[in-house]
């Protein structure tokens, strides 16, 4: 089972340049978006089949605290004047989303807020996903951000 | 390149990073931007309806023009080397 994680405190942006970089909607993500698509792209990078559309492949993502962080910048702002676009691509069912978009995933996406990492939890949740006809592996990943300078993130594949 | 190209490309960077600053695009250089890529959509930079507030505004705070249509917006908004291009072209200031 492949496995990525991104230390706390990364610079984001340098490791997004160093991967992708050609992909500039990265910028309008949070932090937790932008974890989540770089954890994926750590993950799938090397795919032989890369790009092709696929409806096999889940994207599932965990988290505790969801987009709480941009939240509350988000409240913070409006002490001021708020500025439309700090909207960003946030919610933990957006990062599944972007994750799917970009990879030509149609498969099952799902995001789920639990209350801490709990691993036992996280492959019965996947071991769900599994029960349909057509799934038959999945990105899974837990994201956590208390704030948008410290997290836990990783990800892996599981197969069926 | 003769000087109107040098212009028209000094624009075009001067309006990406007015974008960039203007969107919160932190981290963002203007290289980033494809001068041809589409501006909203999951193909180019991934802007949204609300963006478009944002980018009004800065078309008239910074050059003067007033958006009133939103089917104008559409038009000028493809692209920065559209946007530029009607800028270059309606700007009072």
């Amino acid at each position: 089972m492949k496995m990525v994680s991104i230390a706390s405190g990364t610079d984001l942006t340098a490791l997004y340049r160093k991967l992708v970089g050609n992909y500039p909607k990265f910028f309008k993500m949070d932090t937790l978006s932008k974890l989540g698509f770089l954890l994926a792209e750590m993950l799938v990078a090397d795919d032989s089949d890369r790009f092709t559309e696929r409806e096999d492949r889940a994207v599932l993502i965990f988290s505790r605290r969801g987009c709480l962080a941009n939240d509350l910048n988000y409240a913070k702002s409006m002490e001021d004047f708020p500025s439309p676009s700090l909207f960003v691509y946030t919610l933990p069912n957006t990062v599944a989303g972007e994750i799917a978009i970009r990879n030509k995933y149609q498969g099952e996406t799902g995001a789920f807020l639990l209350e801490g990492y709990d691993r036992p939890q996280i492959d019965e949740i996947v071991h769900q996903v599994f029960q349909d006809r057509i799934t038959r592996d999945a990105i899974v990943a837990w994201i956590d951000c208390p704030s948008e300078t410290e997290w836990t993130a990783q990800a892996w594949i599981v197969s069926k | 390149m003769d000087s109107k190209q040098i212009i028209m490309e000094q624009l075009i960077t001067e309006v990406k990073l007015k974008l960039i600053e203007a969107l919160n695009l932190d981290g963002m250089m203007p290289e980033d931007i494809d001068n041809n890529a589409p501006l909203f959509g999951d193909d180019g930079l991934g802007l949204d309806s609300i963006d478009v507030l944002e980018l009004i505004v800065l078309l008239e705070k910074n050059y003067g023009i007033r958006i009133d249509n939103p089917a104008k917006g559409r038009q000028v908004f493809q692209s920065v080397a559209v946007m530029a291009d009607y800028i270059a072209n309606n700007r009072t200031k």
